[in-house]
């Protein structure tokens, strides 16, 4: 309801022209009903990963975002996505050389509005993937908070949640073992490659790899709508 | 703007394979742009025989995926793909429909690579279209199809017109004989001998009386089950002796399916009945010869012109001609031993038209008049025993009758002159000299049979390990022109020299064994019994070398009088020693194989082929590789056990 209420406000800011073009046509995605009985080889998922500054969702900001869609259950490399924010303060955190992103690279992102600007046109309605996706959500969501006054209309999907969910079942309680839910883990366990990580459009592009077998292996489980997958 | 990081992930896994480890990443940056990542578990089908092609190849990044023909329902595994392998490259270069089905057999990733971005690449970098021409054709799918639709690619290096025509009629059906010869099974084998020649046809097919196939007797039949047995049989009735059941086919099939048929059956007659089926009357009958011929391919034609040439120069065309024809019979996987007796007949006709030009020119020249004393023009090693497939070195002899006494001199400059003028003519028709000097231009190579018997009875009786294994090439002579009695009386000569002589096939059996196989594969490497690694395999010293020196050890052991190939000589050893028919006709097989590999990675790579990278061996002929291996330490092991080499061991 809160969500139908922030679309409802952001549409009416968009009429005034309180809002830029881009985000206008963002939130007009989302003005019909979301179809939740599509089968999923007909949605369009966009599978992202964005890297942080650090784990505070406070007090941390986003520095890269990128992203991979999957529809028909096909990883499109074409279809991707990835952004680098500019920000003055960044020398100031350790995470910069962890994420192995320069200073330099950072100078030529862009700014933090244009980028998300641009992920919002990327997305679009589709529905959202991410490993740990709660985490990434709440950092753009931060942005979109602070600039347009709304957060992602979108659905979203957590890789570690599913694999848990065909793993063990959906009421096996992640808290305890979380370990066995890390990206790097599952990868594994997956028999994904790995190479280098820490980037954010690497990140998802190995997300989107995972996703690709979990959504094979759902549909195995009899899981075949969008609301199958969403648990709606 | 698709994410630059993502791209060059998948560039960097283009790259990990060929043909595009050969590329500049930046070249590949347009195709990774463009690939899709699917995912399929086991079970599942990629696509299927006459679907229609699909807008990109395939690459497996993970897992496994099998080729299979299906012929009137029975599945033909054709190749498995594993990591960096493509597959379905068909839609690259044909405009029909898949001629085989993939089936995922391991959970795999898979790129789906566009095939326009392909065809890009094939224009723009030449390294890649060798690739997609040289080896694909070995390394992917549809071995029968695609090398020929590759040589419609590279025009620069395969443009020749006999591809064109045989592009055009791949798909084309193979028009069967209606008129077929048949006879009832109680007529005797005798009667139906008869029908055969007076017809002159190569095989008749027994029927039931509602004309439904019982049976066939083919040449090869009244060969090995008539004339060769004691006593006569000739009374007995034919189905007796017919091969039984006949393979039968439905009509309507192209010269694609006939040539994949015949390589995995193995067989060279195929009964057409109504249904399919052998309970169904008889509608025509296919064999070999219909298939090859009818590309309109036909080497009787290369024979004709090298017969009627009338300079060097037509018969160095001809002989070019003549490896088109080899490519497309290798790409068409036609029995070796036809190609190679079709090879080896037209070298065979261009040495008797380069011997006839010589000697006119030497009569015109008029210095010398020795032309009365009878001569043999010898070839030696592969091409004597008719295994030269690509064009190797000539290793060649002339042997000639005694002069009389007083002409010694006169014939020796005489037949030299002949050497040198012949070599030349076969040097420019590609057939470069021997390093070793192994020609009739050499005055040591250009003897009397006197000398000639000298030689063999140094080699044969005061044997030198050094020497057996310089003379080995020598002991694999076959006449090719003049008095082929002179070669003959040579070689009853050197049965009775070894007779006499049992240690030399003690030295001789022993060269036979210098290299012992090596065990197989691993990835790219040649795995050593001694754990030694290589990443380069000399098919000819490693595989090919030790058949070749065990058949011929076995066949003067035996005093095999004709002049045999390697695969003959181990057919007939077959018959003759005791417990090896089994092996005789394995070693046969897997000679024929090495000797196809050899011939694919030499026109691959415009080389004599000796050297083959094993990362372009594909899984089935890595694995047969290893199987000959196997058979290649079996004819060693029974050589060791037949000559007790371990005690002359040095």
């Amino acid at each position: 309801m809160i969500s139908l209420l922030a679309k409802k406000i952001a549409a009416r800011r968009c009429r005034r022209g309180e809002l830029p073009d881009s985000v206008c046509r963002y939130v007009k995605g989302f003005s019909g009903p979301s179809d939740l009985a599509k089968p999923l080889g007909e949605v369009r998922f966009v599978v992202f990963d964005t890297e942080t500054t650090g784990f505070d969702i406070a007090k941390d900001s986003v520095i890269s975002v990128g992203a991979i869609a999957l529809s028909d259950f096909r990883i499109n490399v074409q279809d991707s996505f990835e952004v680098l924010i500019r920000r003055d303060s960044v020398g100031e955190s350790e995470a910069v050389t962890t994420h192995g992103l320069l200073r330099k690279d950072l100078d030529e992102g862009r700014e933090e509005q244009e980028a998300v600007e641009a992920f919002l046109e990327y997305i679009g309605n589709s529905v959202l993937v991410a490993q740990h996706a709660d985490f990434d959500v709440a950092m753009i969501n931060r942005i979109l908070q602070k600039k347009y006054g709304f957060e992602l209309f979108n659905q979203v999907v957590d890789t570690a949640s599913l694999a848990k969910r065909l793993e063990k079942g959906p009421y096996y309680n992640l808290a305890h073992k979380s370990g066995e839910y890390r990206l790097d883990v599952l990868l594994e366990r997956y028999n994904i490659r790995l190479y280098d990580r820490h980037t954010a459009a690497g990140d998802s592009f190995l997300t989107a790899q995972l996703f690709q077998m979990l959504l094979m292996k759902a549909g195995y489980a009899g899981i075949r709508s969008l609301r199958d997958l969403l648990l709606k | 703007m698709p994410s630059n990081t993502i791209v060059e992930r998948v560039v960097a896994d283009l790259l990990k394979y060929p043909p595009f480890d050969q590329l500049d990443p930046a070249v590949l940056k347009d195709l990774a742009e463009s690939v899709t990542l699917t995912y399929h578990e086991e079970g599942e089908v990629i696509f299927s025989k006459g679907d229609s092609l699909k807008g990109h190849a395939f690459m497996v990044m993970k897992g496994a995926v099998r080729l299979f023909d299906s012929i009137d329902g029975k599945e033909v595994l054709v190749d498995l793909c594993d990591e960096g392998d493509i597959f379905g490259v068909r839609a690259i270069f044909a405009h029909h429909d898949y001629v085989l089905t993939a089936q995922v057999a391991e959970e795999s990733l898979l790129f789906e690579l566009p095939v326009d971005k392909i065809r890009h690449l094939l224009e723009t970098e030449p390294r890649v279209s060798l690739f997609f021409a040289g080896a694909f054709a070995k390394s992917v799918e549809e071995i029968e199809h695609t090398l020929s639709e590759a040589f419609d690619v590279d025009r620069r290096l395969f443009g020749e017109q006999s591809c064109n025509n045989f592009l055009q009629n791949e798909t084309l059906e193979v028009k069967p004989v209606t008129t077929v010869i048949t006879c009832p099974p109680d007529i005797s084998i005798q009667e139906a001998a008869k029908i055969m020649s007076d017809r002159n046809i190569g095989s008749i097919i027994v029927v039931s009386p509602e004309n439904h196939p019982l049976g066939i007797i083919t040449d090869t039949d009244l060969t090995k089950k008539v004339v060769s047995r004691p006593g006569s049989i000739k009374e007995r009735p034919v189905s007796s002796i017919m091969s039984s059941p006949v393979y039968t086919i439905s009509g309507g099939k192209t010269i694609a399916d006939m040539v994949m048929l015949m390589v995995k059956t193995k067989l060279r007659h195929f009964c057409i009945t109504e249904d399919g089926s052998p309970d169904s009357p008889v509608a025509g009958i296919i064999s070999e010869h219909d298939i090859i011929t009818s590309e309109g391919n036909n080497p009787a034609v290369i024979m004709k012109a090298i017969m009627q040439a009338s300079d060097r120069d037509q018969l160095k065309e001809q002989r070019n001609k003549t490896e088109s024809l080899l490519q497309v019979y290798i790409g068409q996987e036609v029995a070796v031993h036809f190609i190679s007796n079709i090879v080896t007949e037209i070298n065979d006709a261009i040495i008797t038209r380069a011997v006839d030009f010589s000697l006119k020119e030497l009569e015109e020249e008029g210095e010398y008049k020795c032309a009365d004393i009878p001569f043999c023009w010898l070839s030696l090693g592969s091409e004597g025993r008719k295994e030269q497939l690509l064009r190797t070195d000539q290793d060649n002899a002339i042997l000639y009758a005694e002069p009389p006494e007083g002409e010694k001199e006169k014939a020796h400059e005489y037949f030299l002159a002949l050497g040198r003028k012949v070599t030349g003519i076969l040097q420019h028709c590609g057939f470069v000299k021997c390093p070793a000097d192994v020609m009739a231009s050499n005055p040591v190579w250009c003897q009397p049979i006197s000398v000639w018997k000298g030689y063999f009875s140094k080699w044969i009786v005061t044997p030198e390990p050094k020497a057996v294994m310089h003379s080995t090439i020598f002991f694999d002579f076959r006449p090719v022109y003049g008095q082929a009695r002179l070669a003959a009386e040579l070689k009853q000569e050197i049965f009775s020299l070894i007779a006499k002589n049992r240690g030399f096939l003690g030295f001789f059996a022993k060269n036979a064994l210098q290299n012992p196989p090596p065990l197989g594969f691993f990835r790219n490497f040649l795995v050593e019994k001694s754990r030694d690694h290589a990443n380069e395999f000399d098919i000819k010293a490693r595989a090919m070398m030790p058949l070749s020196d065990a058949a011929r050890v076995l066949s003067y052991e035996l005093k095999v009088p004709e002049y045999f190939s390697t695969a003959e000589r181990f057919k007939r050893l077959g018959t003759l020693v005791p417990g090896m028919k089994d092996l005789g006709a394995e070693a046969a097989a897997g000679y024929e194989f090495l000797m196809r590999l050899r011939a694919v990675n030499g026109l691959a790579n415009k080389s004599s082929g000796r050297y083959i990278k094993p990362e372009t061996l594909n899984k089935i002929d890595r694995q047969t590789l290893r199987n000959v291996f196997s058979t290649i330490d079996k004819v060693q092991k029974t050589l060791n056990l037949r000559f007790q080499l371990d005690y002359i061991r040095d």
